[in-house]
């Protein structure tokens, strides 16, 4: 049985877990809700980003979270151009099917120069606060985790701000909601859903700078990340930002907490579970979410 | 498309096996044997692909020593030249590399690749056409346990074998003093695990309780849980069956949970030279085996480390030392016996290396009956921002410090 301490301190680390996979996982439910496509390059521009922010503190010296004010908007520009000159081009009777191969490509591509820009090597920032941490009731926590939950936390805020209160925002969710209503209604649905998938994409330039502060990357990292925030966008009902947020809190939490009497190679199949059970029993997901029942 | 490459290949293999056939025909007949024709010495290393990295430092190391060995006048008076296949880290390519090599290209001499899992199919070959096989990687036990008789091992130890000289020490220590509990983490490879685990055996014998034994899959890049289940468990020692960056990634997480432990052990990853600032410096008293120093008292190291370094620029590590040393363990036996060729030659100098000790650059050599080296591993320790040798004591640059400082 594990000490009552051991079972506080994994709960801390799978919130913290979940705060980064709750905004990897809000981009790509995003798309989805957008233009029903299947983003599998999404992770593959999270590890880009990461890759990013590595240089940039090991080449350029500076802070690696000053990195995104390069990334953000570059990310930003991407996705918009991903949208406006791939995406778009598909045909809509298949155009599901049809990106998970184009995103696909995508991914292998960007995974392809990665490796051939920083070779294979798995790459880590070394940072002075590294391995800092403050106590909390017994438990520890790591500043640089605090940090990267900080980020996701501040991130889905202003993204749920963004969708809430702007215009903007609401000509997205109407979009999102039947597209061809926004249209009636005089929203740019094109331009709209391209700026939101540059919303998207941005978050992947945030997650891979939270993701770059404690962990190790190398270029094919992205396909043990696309998976599990798969699984989550799936359980938290697709096309729902909050639905993924939640969901990613859960199975984060669970996987940390499972990884006591499994270890870690089983630990990592709850994700998998998870997603057999929502198809199983609840194909419209488990917070929300109408977008499933589509299919 | 794969079957018509590999046909291709089969016609180019077949077509190169005959003209060689016809040209040794047409020729003098025992041609490949004068004073001016180079010993050729066929290699397939990963120079693409996972195993990238290591494999290009076996090359260095091969290239090395081909360099050394020919401005000294080369092998039996004749110069040595290698011939480089690059298999792409690939179990499939690595047998068609040999087979090429050995069949089509007539080399003399074969040496392995690297990496457990491309030296098993690559033995097999070679043991199949009767040659010696002296490999500078793979020293997992599986290697020694598939009958081979033509592989030798050349490094001092095998994985498991690596912290003998620390299970010594610490059963030695005095019943007061000793370690009562052990927490192991091993990266789910069979090189990294037979590390921690050939410790793990011994010091579970002598009576320190397991009290953690983990093993993660190589691609784990969080190991925030693994280190509370580690720093929870209060164990007196921790050891981690590591290669590279989960070794730093796991020290990395113990700290962040300012865990203490009374002694540290990790395997490859503290020998490497960006270790202490890839860990912020917080190395203090963590121990690691190691198979090979540049600053090791053996007489041809100080040559090897002083010309690799002229050649390449850098100093000489691990994977360029152990392809090194192989290129020794073979050129020792061909001067003992005399000769360098395929056939009968080859059965001569796989007897000679079984039953004789070779002078290397990580010590002297010597092997039991299926290949594996009979040593072990001399045991570092970060002493004050440097990493000294601590044990065997007749290598020691310094003491042991147990229990260890904080990190």
């Amino acid at each position: 049985m594990p000490s009552g301490a051991l079972l506080f301190q994994s709960v801390i680390l799978g919130l913290l877990l979940g705060g980064l996979y709750a905004l990897l996982a809000a981009g790509l439910t995003l798309y989805f809700g957008i233009m029903r496509v299947v983003m599998i390059a999404h992770s593959a521009f999270l590890i880009l980003a990461a890759y990013l922010a590595w240089w940039s503190h090991s080449r350029l010296g500076v802070d690696p979270l000053l990195s995104m004010v390069v990334t953000v908007p570059l990310f930003f520009g991407c996705g918009v151009l991903l949208q406006r000159l791939l995406l778009a081009r598909l045909r809509p009777v298949t155009l599901t099917m049809m990106s998970v191969l184009l995103t696909f490509a995508i991914a292998v591509v960007i995974e392809g120069l990665l490796g051939y820009v920083f070779t294979g090597t798995q790459r880590r920032i070394q940072l002075g606060y590294g391995s800092a941490s403050f106590g909390l009731f017994g438990a520890r926590i790591a500043v640089v985790k605090l940090i990267a939950f900080g980020l996701a936390a501040v991130a889905l805020a202003a993204l749920y701000l963004l969708m809430k209160k702007t215009t903007f925002g609401w000509a997205l969710r109407a979009t999102i909601q039947h597209r061809d209503a926004a249209r009636l209604v005089g929203i740019e649905t094109d331009r709209v859903a391209g700026y939101g998938f540059g919303i998207g994409l941005a978050t992947a330039a945030v997650g891979g700078t939270a993701l770059a502060l404690d962990t190790t990357i190398y270029p094919s990292l992205h396909w043990h990340w696309i998976g599990p925030l798969m699984a989550i966008i799936v359980v938290g009902g697709l096309g729902s930002v909050p639905g993924a947020a939640m969901a990613a809190m859960v199975l984060g939490l669970m996987q940390s907490l499972l990884q006591i009497p499994l270890g870690t190679t089983w630990a990592q199949t709850i994700f998998y579970l998870a997603l057999f059970a929502t198809l199983a029993f609840r194909p419209q997901g488990f917070f929300g979410g109408r977008l499933a029942q589509r299919f | 498309m794969t079957t018509r490459f590999r046909r291709m290949q089969w016609m180019t293999a077949l077509g190169a096996t005959m003209t060689l056939a016809l040209a040794a025909c047409s020729g003098d007949g025992g041609g490949s044997n004068t004073a001016d024709d180079p010993i050729v010495i066929g290699i397939s290393l990963p120079l693409t692909g996972d195993f990238s990295e290591p494999g290009k430092g076996v090359q260095r190391g091969y290239e090395a020593w081909a360099k050394i060995t020919n401005d000294k006048g080369g092998l039996l008076g004749r110069k040595v030249e290698l011939k480089i296949l690059d298999d792409q880290s690939n179990a499939d390519r690595v047998v068609a590399d040999y087979e090429q090599l050995i069949g089509s290209d007539q080399v003399d001499l074969v040496v392995g690749p690297f990496s457990t899992r491309l030296v098993v199919p690559a033995a097999r070959v070679a043991e199949e056409y009767g040659m010696l096989f002296v490999e500078p990687a793979g020293a997992a036990k599986e290697v020694f346990e598939q009958g081979f008789k033509n592989l030798f091992y050349a490094a001092p130890a095998v994985a498991n074998d690596h912290y003998n000289h620390l299970a010594d020490y610490l059963l030695a220590l005095p019943p007061d003093q000793r370690p009562k509990t052990a927490a192991y983490a091993a990266m789910d490879d069979p090189f990294a695990q037979g590390t921690a685990y050939g410790l793990k055996e011994k010091l579970a014998a002598g009576g320190i309780r397991t009290v953690v034994d983990e093993v993660y899959p190589p691609n784990t890049t969080d190991f925030g849980s693994i280190a509370a289940k580690i720093a929870a468990s209060r164990a007196d020692l921790v050891v981690g069956g590591s290669q590279y960056q989960d070794g730093v990634n796991l020290i990395v997480a113990l700290q962040q949970l300012q865990y203490q432990p009374k002694l540290a052990a990790f395997s490859t990853a503290p020998t490497n030279p960006e270790f202490a600032a890839a860990i912020g410096n917080k190395t203090e008293g963590i121990l690691a085996p190691t198979g090979y120093t540049q600053k090791a008292p053996y007489p041809s190291n100080k040559e090897f480390v002083e010309k690799y370094t002229a050649q390449f620029g850098t100093p000489p590590e691990e994977d360029e030392a152990n392809a090194y040393t192989t290129g020794q363990v073979v050129a020792a036996a061909v001067t003992a016996v005399g000769c360098a060729e395929q056939g009968a030659c080859q059965q001569k100098l796989v007897d000679w290396v079984r039953s004789n000790t070779v002078e290397t650059v990580v010590g002297p050599l010597s092997w039991d009956a299926t290949g594996k080296p009979k040593g072990a591993h001399m045991i570092q320790q970060w002493v004050g921002g440097e990493i000294q040798i601590v044990l065997p004591a007749d290598a020691k640059e310094a003491d042991l410090i147990y229990p260890k400082p904080a990190w």
